[in-house]
């Protein structure tokens, strides 16, 4: 066994029981040192990978055996590195963030959830992807309860019923899936590879492909697609300051990873893709609660990735792959912003901030680079990336039109993600900060929150700009670093940046001038989880249970009615199946059944 | 100079306008390449196609948000009493 065997998530796993049970200055060095030496046990992984084969082919690096079924923990796919490194780099920063509060369970909770994302980023087998999927929605959940509200408590089990259902979904494709490869005598049926089956036939349904699409769309529940879009504003402004900063990188972002590896070029992706991102604009534009308004823009953001997912070439994937790199840097950026101001103020709504600029600079600014990252503003990490799947698409819609194949759907997207684009800068990249920091004076005059959570943003904000200035070291951890390499030549160029700045700044003042219409107000907007929070409840409430009343009603009535005697003494034979036995009687009966079954079975029927 | 003080306000509108209109005046200066020139498609090579296109789309996300909020909002206390 060398350090090779060790899959990475154990690592932070190992780190979750430690930090359990470790006293407070442990906790500190255990939060700090699980990720490096996560992250060095990845790069071991992925070195070792790469120094076998440069190209974007997922390599095997340990193989387990267990109950007769080949797993393979220790698997780099084309997009592993990226989403490892961020991952344990997202691990430590929210740690630093968080560890001045004393929330030991909310950090081991944390270091479950990383854990789990992390092993399905090296998962090369379906049901290694499965349990790290699993590991994800307990951490998650627990970080959820670990705010020990009424409010979280109750998102909580919603959270983690949607997400256990999408488990379910996940595990019965897996299950179908992997029992129609082996019946049909495929080497390795539980290998998770690129299904390409699907590409083609995304539209058709039917036996052959359930199985794919139980787990496309068990991966899509956790992706935030419709209609599960619902889940990440109702749970996670519920979380604690630096929950919501956890919350907010893994889930979303493995479920792109898992969609990058087993469904690129599926059509699908790009239609919820582009839906996803107009959705969480215009929810996004309609919201008071700050983590709430963060919240639906992972939604628009994720429907970016997805677009680039479901176009599936070469350079609309290092796109995707890129951006959730950046997206998790930046967007952890705003939830640490908006956390700081919720554990100054204690407040969460727009409607009560306001004015805190002047006490507060350091996690204004922070809050003001991460909204511009997200907005795609040259300089900062969202250009270098966003960018990146637009022009994937630009270059799809080329590749078609030159061999006539219909592309409107590319253009369309194009067209709609440059307006998702500008509609960004709108709904986050002015409103989180205009509204939060600026807009009128709330009256308070809070403090900067305390050095570790300063320090946890002014890195995320110095990596949000260094992203964006020098993105050389990111597109060289890309799957398709080639292609990455040479879009670094033409990712700044004067027509470009123009572009870009005309399309923001007319946003911008879009806002200014739409500021009456979008006066904050104590408003929430109803979304598809008013199906289980309000309209299922009542129509058991309303309609079920009153007919269920009047049924039983209805049974004691005609029971009174028939002849006989009234129940109670046991007068006829049968009467005594109606009284209280001892428990060896049905034990003594079903093993008799069990004697007579292995009798009949072992006995009568060979001989027959 | 403080930053609630109205003046400066004014200051600061005066500046991001002068911002704008430079940017507008730039755009005349690029030609803007097409994106999907095979398509014929030559909308996006206008110049102020993205001011203009920022903008536009800017103010529909919000008509259209208003127009579902009318359908779609509730007291943000909707959900308290379950």
């Amino acid at each position: 066994m060398t350090i090779n065997d060790i899959p990475p998530g154990v690592v932070l796993l190992v780190a979750a029981v430690l930090m359990a049970v470790l006293p407070a200055r442990g906790r500190w060095f255990v939060a700090l040192a699980a990720p490096v030496l996560a992250l060095a046990d990845a790069w071991v992984a992925i070195n070792d990978a790469w120094a076998a084969d440069a190209a974007g082919v997922a390599r095997y690096v340990s193989t387990w055996q267990f109950l007769g079924m080949t797993l393979r923990p220790v698997t780099v796919h084309a997009p592993t590195a990226v989403f490892a490194t961020i991952f344990c780099l997202m691990t430590g920063v929210g740690g630093l963030y968080a560890l001045h509060h004393n929330r030991r369970f909310e950090l081991s909770a944390a270091l479950v959830y990383a854990g789990g994302a992390l092993v399905c980023v090296f998962a090369g087998d379906l049901i290694t992807l499965f349990v790290g999927w699993e590991i994800m929605t307990l951490g998650s959940t627990t970080i959820l309860w670990c705010a020990r509200t009424e409010g979280a408590s109750r998102a909580g089990l919603r959270y983690f019923a949607l997400h256990a259902l999408g488990g379910v979904l996940l595990l019965a494709g897996i299950a179908l899936h992997a029992g129609q490869l082996n019946a049909a005598g495929h080497a390795d049926p539980l290998a998770f590879a690129h299904f390409a089956e699907m590409i083609e036939g995304w539209t058709s349904f039917g036996w052959h492909n359930a199985g794919l699409w139980l787990m496309l769309i068990g991966m899509l529940v956790n992706a935030g697609a419709p209609p599960f879009s619902a889940w990440i504003g109702d749970a996670y402004p519920e979380a604690t300051e630096s929950g919501t900063v956890f919350l907010s990188a893994f889930t979303t972002k493995t479920a792109v990873f898992t969609l990058m590896v087993g469904f690129a070029g599926v059509e699908l992706l790009i239609y919820l893709g582009l839906w996803m991102a107009i959705y969480g604009i215009i929810y996004a534009i309609l919201e008071n609660d700050m983590r709430r308004i963060l919240a639906y823009s992972i939604v628009n953001q994720v429907g970016f990735m997805l677009v680039g997912v479901g176009v599936g070439t070469k350079l609309a994937i290092d796109g995707a792959a890129a951006h959730a790199f950046a997206h998790i840097i930046y967007k952890a950026l705003l939830m640490m912003s908006a956390g700081s101001v919720l554990h100054a103020t204690g407040r969460r709504k727009c409607t009560q901030l306001g004015g805190l600029y002047r006490t507060m600079p350091v996690t204004m600014w922070c809050g003001i680079i991460g909204a511009l990252a997200i907005s795609s503003f040259p300089l900062t990490s969202g250009f270098t990336t966003k960018s990146m799947i637009l022009s994937g698409i630009t270059e799809q819609a080329d590749v078609m039109a030159r061999i006539g194949k219909p592309h409107d759907l590319m253009i369309a997207a194009w067209f709609i993600l440059e307006a998702a684009s500008a509609g960004v800068f709108l709904h986050a990249g002015i409103k989180f900060p205009w509204f939060v920091f600026f807009q009128k004076d709330s009256g308070l005059r809070p403090a900067d929150p305390p050095w570790n959570m300063q320090t946890a943003m002014v890195i995320f904000a110095g990596l949000c700009l260094l992203l964006g200035m020098f993105p050389g070291p990111l597109y060289a951890i890309l799957p398709y670093k080639a292609e990455a390499a040479s879009y670094a030549g033409v990712v700044y160029n004067y027509e470009y940046l123009l572009s870009m700045f005309g399309l923001l700044l007319f946003s911008g003042l879009a806002f200014f001038v739409l500021l009456p219409m979008l006066k904050r107000k104590e408003m929430i907007t109803l979304d598809t989880d008013w199906l289980y929070r309000r309209f299922f409840p009542t129509v058991w409430r309303e309609v079920i249970v009153p007919i269920l009343r009047g049924l039983d009603h209805a049974q004691k009535t005609v029971l009174e009615k028939l002849p006989g005697r009234p129940m109670g003494e046991p007068r006829s034979p049968l009467a005594r199946l109606g009284t209280e036995w001892a428990v060896s009687v049905p034990v003594f009966v079903v093993t008799l059944m069990l004697v007579i079954y292995l009798v009949v079975y072992f006995v009568v029927l060979p001989t027959a | 100079m403080k930053l609630s003080d109205p003046r400066t306000i004014k200051w600061i509108w005066a500046g991001g306008l002068l911002v704008l209109a430079v940017i507008l005046g730039l755009d005349f200066t690029v030609h803007h390449h097409a994106h999907f020139p095979r398509d014929g498609i030559s909308i996006d090579t206008l110049p102020e196609f993205f001011p203009f296109y920022g903008f536009l789309s800017c103010f529909l996300m919000v008509v259209v948000a208003k127009a579902l909020a009318t359908a779609l909002q509730r007291k943000d206390t909707y959900y308290d009493d379950q």
